[in-house]
């Protein structure tokens, strides 16, 4: 405490500094945020709005407030300094800073409005538009949260605190501004294991596997509804707006009852709602009426627009229909969105579907497509780079190759088996040391010698030990149920020793053998943490790193080792990945900008310009 | 007249290879059963044996009749060229490029496509119908040809057939329902769910609510399978298992297997045949 008052009364003496860009840690939370009280002068203030208690390691109560959002802005700042002068205050600890934080939550503590985003299909384009809506909304200076309540996807991240949502959440958070995207933000995550049970995820961390009929049976009106209240509750206490994103359709009248991903979440959080129609099959205008009439007349209400997304070619025709469309419906249209060619990663495997390839260039880069593939958005940089890639699926897609990409995967055993059927390992096995070959996660752990689930927890076949490719002198154990979730920087012990970011998301643990390809540098390591396997000579790498090409020097490393008749990648274009993303979440929200009713958006936000 | 027409609540909603599979089941019960669509806009194009151009869509569904492919089947065929253009093909023939400042000449399209269906109504004993797209795209509607139009013009009965893939198929099948025009609305008699995977049981109180509020018979959910079907527009991503080197003889063993598993699944294909007698324009 004596810490804290210290750096209080340094910042009292500091005055007004706004946001403080020249700090490493910043933004730590939010793009734009005031940084005056980096030390917080009414800590603890024991505010059940602004932070809560927790349970510290030796059993004591600490009161958190690492997710309060109120004294980084710059009006409450500015306040709050004017306060402190008029009073006269200027010690920390001094009893009046009471009084202060109660005329300052008065005067600017306000709980946020939530909207929500739903699609008459999969695919019809609620990410992006919650996303572009999220930077049209930040680029206006408002405090933006995006929120879904459940999502079932094998494309995930983790979190500063380690906890697995979403990969795209974090994407919505960065277009938000938002620098740590939090479990908030999805707290029900569920990941597909076979065509009816999934691995739900709470919070970030593994809560229980589920069937269908189990998981609306009990999960649903038990824990569920709970636990989404209890999330959008927490951001509306933080932030102006919770964009929301509906999941599917929110029409599926024959399941309506136990929905809490559509307009059940939007009954929960009180939000207004916006229809987005993927005009690109066709039928957009029944898909949307259709839509918003099945949706019971209470719930119907909270329609307030529809937007009708991915118009390619000329407007005017489609457009002259939308008075007859607002007429029948009586619902606004409020934007038409053309389709926009835009670099952002892919959201589920329906991406990949009926894809057989990407890019032009002349090296050909083959990536294992199995079956339960998962986290491919760690392909994504590779897709921009001056390479072909190949998905494979059976031997001969192998032939001719000039890289081998062994990606992740929700079942390293079964996909193994896959491999090992389908004469894929023994290709490979072919392959090493003439083409380069990576591995992450699942792929990387399928490179050891060894893969031993004898328990059955990987692969549900107990006593299963599995020969691996045999690339690495590796072994990796499925000892116990139970995952690892850890977001990490590193610096490469290989190449020009450039950084990394990376994040581990497995089952099993792996006894390393070989010359490590990473060193962690994250601050709270006291001992010495390697990371991956290496053998230059033999071009093999592999790691547990998802993102591992996101950066530039790894992605770059890599590539040197790849050639065509002797011709090798073209990476003097190479940029960082996010930046690209950066750039066009920007152009994204662009095109809606220019596309949609503004007016009519902000009147439905409740936001007055 | 019989025959009975398909439509689809979008793109790629799995008209074309549910109309072949109603083209093999017809043919094995002896009904002398013919594709038809009175207009289609595809690439894609088969050459009959007379020397005429047609949809290749309606020539697959001519084999799985067990017939030849004949240029009544698609008596226009609109080909994309490109900056614009569409070439029209009529009766097999190239006939001239649509372009903005020249569009169509809808009523002579229209005509033709119901003098072809009447030549080959007088030749077979049931009209497998195609229709195009949706039939609801409310700034085309006035002058559609393959859904309305020959709705209207020939009375013929209809067939609503919605994917249940990407999710929403109530909300398509009632939206599709809804924006029909007055006159030909109560044409719609039944509906399909297509592509469905899982256990069909969950779909039962949304099935029967959709037949309470428009009055359609829900003929049947037919399930997701893993086959191979031509593809008749750039729209369409469908993939799956093609086995073998020629393209017809698998996809004939394709739609045997989808028949199949319609009949297996009690597909209500009486209900079909009971709402097939229409009037022709003569």
């Amino acid at each position: 405490m004596d810490c804290i008052k210290k750096k209080v009364n340094e910042k009292l003496k500091a005055g007004w500094i706004g946001p403080n860009l020249r700090c490493d840690y910043h933004p730590s939370h939010f793009s734009g945020q005031d940084c005056t009280f980096c030390y917080c002068p009414f800590y603890p203030c024991e505010d059940t709005d602004l932070g809560d208690f927790i349970v510290g390691r030796r059993g004591q109560r600490i009161w958190n407030c690492s997710d309060c959002l109120f004294i980084h802005r710059t009006p409450v700042v500015k306040f709050i300094l004017s306060e402190i002068d008029r009073l006269g205050i200027t010690e920390a600890g001094d009893p009046r800073f009471k009084d202060v934080l109660a005329s300052a939550k008065e005067r600017y503590f306000r709980r946020g409005r939530a909207l929500m985003v739903v699609g008459a299909t999969s695919d019809a384009g609620k990410s992006v538009t919650v996303a572009a809506l999220c930077r049209i909304l930040h680029r206006r200076g408002m405090l933006v949260a995006p929120f879904k309540s459940q999502n079932m996807s094998l494309n995930s991240k983790v979190t500063r605190s380690g906890s697995e949502i979403a990969m795209i959440q974090t994407l919505q958070a960065k277009a938000a501004g938002l620098k740590n995207p939090d479990a908030h933000m999805n707290p029900i995550l569920l990941k597909p294991k076979g065509d009816t049970v999934s691995q739900v995820m709470v919070l970030g961390q593994p809560y229980g596997d589920y069937n269908v009929t189990d998981y609306y049976g009990e999960f649903v009106p038990g824990p569920g509804r709970e636990i989404v209240r209890d999330n959008v509750e927490f951001l509306k206490k933080r932030y102006d707006l919770v964009i929301m994103e509906g999941a599917g359709s929110p029409a599926e009248i024959n399941i309506y009852d136990r929905d809490i991903a559509n307009m059940g979440a939007a009954v929960i959080a009180d939000a207004d709602v916006i229809l987005v129609v993927n005009v690109e099959w066709g039928g957009s205008f029944a898909y949307a009426l259709g839509t918003i009439e099945l949706i019971p007349e209470d719930d119907r209400k909270r329609i307030k627009g529809v937007i009708f997304n991915n118009l390619r070619g000329k407007p005017d025709g489609f457009k002259s229909a939308i008075p007859e469309f607002e007429r029948i419906s009586g619902v606004p249209v409020i934007g038409v969105i053309p389709h926009a060619d835009v670099t952002l990663p892919s959201e589920d495997s329906e991406a990949l579907r009926g894809v057989h390839g990407k890019g032009e260039g002349r090296c050909l880069v083959g990536v294992i497509r199995f079956p339960r593939i998962a986290n491919f958005t760690d392909l994504d940089p590779l897709f921009l780079e001056d390479v072909s890639v190949r998905f494979v699926e059976k031997a001969s897609d192998l032939d001719g190759v000039d890289a081998v990409v062994l990606p992740g995967t929700k079942n390293t055993i079964n996909d193994l088996k896959w491999m090992n059927e389908r004469g894929i390992s023994d290709r490979i096995r072919e392959l090493r040391g003439k083409v380069p070959i990576v591995g992450i996660c699942g792929g990387y752990q399928m490179m050891g010698s060894v893969l031993d689930d004898s328990q059955g927890i990987e692969g549900g076949v107990p006593g299963t030990v599995m020969e691996g490719l045999g690339l690495f002198g590796n072994r990796t154990e499925f000892g116990e149920y139970s995952k690892r979730i850890v977001n990490n920087t590193a610096q490469m012990l290989v190449g020009d020793g450039g950084e990394v970011t990376g994040y581990e998301l497995h089952m099993g643990t792996t006894d390393v053998t070989e010359k490590p390809l990473f060193e962690i540098t994250g601050m709270f390591n006291k001992d010495r943490q390697v990371e991956g396997s290496v053998r230059e000579d033999e071009m093999l790498f592999g790691t547990y790193f998802h993102g591992v090409f996101d950066r530039m020097p790894f992605r770059r490393y890599f590539l040197s080792f790849v050639s065509h008749d002797g011709e090798r990648v073209d990476t003097s274009d190479t940029r960082d990945y996010d930046d690209i993303v950066e750039e066009n979440i920007d152009r994204l929200a662009d095109v809606f900008e220019e596309n949609l009713d503004m007016d009519a958006l902000l009147r439905i936000l409740g936001v007055a310009e | 007249m019989r025959g009975v027409l398909v439509l689809g609540t979008s793109s790629g909603a799995g008209k074309t290879t549910f109309c072949a599979m109603l083209c093999r089941y017809l043919s094995r019960r002896g009904m002398d059963p013919a594709p038809f669509k009175g207009l289609n806009l595809s690439l894609n194009s088969y050459a009959t044996r007379d020397g005429g151009e047609i949809g290749i869509g309606q020539a697959f569904q001519a084999w799985s009749a067990g017939i030849e492919p004949e240029t009544d089947m698609n008596p226009v065929l609109l080909k994309p060229s490109g900056n614009g253009v569409i070439q029209m093909v009529l009766n097999g023939k190239p006939s001239m490029d649509i372009t903005e400042s020249r569009p169509m000449d809808r009523p002579t399209a229209m005509a033709e496509a119901v003098r072809a269906m009447e030549r080959l109504s007088g030749k077979h004993g049931f009209l497998v119908c195609e229709g195009s797209g949706s039939p609801v795209e409310l700034n085309m509607m006035d002058r559609d040809i393959a859904n309305v139009g020959l709705m209207r013009e020939t009375g013929i009965n209809a067939v609503l057939v919605g994917d249940i893939e990407r999710g929403g198929v109530f909300a398509a099948l009632y939206g599709t329902w809804r924006l029909l025009p007055d006159d030909v609305r109560e044409q719609v008699r039944g509906f399909v769910i297509n592509r469905f995977r899982g256990d069909a049981s969950i779909l039962e109180g949304g099935i029967s609510r959709i037949e309470e509020l428009t009055g359609m018979k829900c003929l049947g959910v037919l399930p997701y399978m893993d086959l191979r079907f031509p593809e008749e527009d750039s729209l369409s991503d469908s993939q799956g298992r093609l086995v073998g080197t020629n393209a017809r003889s698998a996809f004939m063993s394709n739609i045997d297997e989808f028949t199949d598993t319609a009949e297996s699944s009690g597909f209500d294909f009486d209900s079909l045949l009971s709402m097939s007698e229409f009037r022709s324009s003569a």
